[in-house]
């Protein structure tokens, strides 16, 4: 049986983890849980602790890509042979997991990105200026550097530990997406897309937040 | 010499002797003494050679006076300071980053 980590960032959500991490651990697979407190001011950390989880807590907050980062390693020290990005917010299907980590265990795949954008029986209601407007420069801003993917933005994604050091993001903010998906692709892993829902309490990214990544990458391009 | 270029100089020599005040008093290292020091000379001697980069501007077919060229020379100056200040901070953001989750991950040792 293969150990399969789903590492969960965290800040202030108190109010959707539980019934996440109560998703996660209804499904069939026993996942080991990982929560990455983002130094988040309401009871976030407490109510994961209490749920039973592994509860990793940033001292100050740092970001979503970094808290990713930060529970990714932890979960490849402990052995993770998959390990599963999810978000603490609510708009990801537990169920659905097993869909995208169907690439791995059948070694098709070393690392999988869920898509609200391809073709099948799940539907995602994305908003309108998302769908029309932001999602389209993204994909744009991205075949610009090769990549064709149907959602280069999404936060579901699932990956063989071997492929972590190929994939390692020093991006601590957002653009750790866009960066995860270079580097994919510029170590030749492969990879492929499963189709995801995705359920929207909030809006979520903007353009502004568009716009951040592209200068987060700009400036890093410059540290080594 | 204008008095425009009396009065910059004026100004300059007032910040090169608070630079020597601020060094007596510790207040700035060896490295930033001798960086502002040798910046305030450069605006004092562009100053100085005002007339100079005037003529050295039209012979090269340029309609603007020097003046205006050390204004550009000065934005485009900043600018680059301001892209140094970014990559320094992104820097120490990155080294952060290290401390927390090195912190986060010994907690659960």
């Amino acid at each position: 049986m293969q150990s399969i980590f789903v590492v969960i960032p965290a800040y202030n959500e108190e109010e959707s983890i539980v019934s996440v991490l109560r998703d996660i651990q209804a499904a069939d697979y026993d996942y080991h849980i990982v929560v990455v407190d983002d130094c988040s001011i309401d009871e976030t950390a407490t109510r994961a602790e209490q749920a039973g989880v592994i509860v990793l807590r940033h001292v100050v907050n740092r970001g979503q890509g970094a808290a990713l980062k930060t529970g990714t390693e932890y979960a490849i020290r402990q052995g993770a042979d998959v390990v599963v990005h999810f978000d603490a917010d609510g708009q990801f299907v537990a169920n659905e997991i097993t869909d995208v980590i169907a690439p791995l265990m059948s070694g098709e795949a070393d690392i999988v990105f869920g898509s609200r954008f391809l073709a099948g029986k799940k539907q995602s209601d994305v908003p309108f200026v998302k769908r029309a407007i932001i999602l389209p420069l993204a994909r744009l801003f991205h075949r610009f550097f090769g990549v064709r993917l149907s959602d280069p933005q999404s936060g579901f994604r699932a990956f063989r530990a071997d492929a972590f050091p190929k994939i390692a993001w020093q991006q601590d903010r957002m653009a750790h997406c866009s960066e995860i998906i270079f580097n994919a692709l510029q170590n030749k892993l492969c990879v492929r897309e499963v189709p995801i829902t995705v359920i929207y309490r909030e809006f979520g990214q903007r353009f502004s937040g568009g716009l951040k990544i592209i200068k987060d990458i700009f400036f890093h391009s410059f540290i080594k | 010499m204008y008095i425009q270029q009396a009065i910059a100089l004026v100004i300059i020599v007032f910040f090169i002797i608070r630079l020597f005040k601020q060094r007596r008093d510790k207040n700035v290292n060896q490295q930033e003494f001798g960086f502002w020091l040798v910046f305030w000379v450069c605006a004092g001697l562009a100053i100085i050679a005002l007339p100079y980069i005037d003529a050295w501007l039209s012979r090269l077919g340029f309609s603007s006076s020097g003046i205006e060229f050390l204004l550009y020379l000065a934005v485009a100056v900043l600018f680059y300071f301001i892209f140094r200040l970014r990559l320094h901070i992104a820097r120490l953001e990155k080294d952060l980053t290290t401390i927390v989750r090195e912190l986060a991950l010994r907690e659960k040792k």
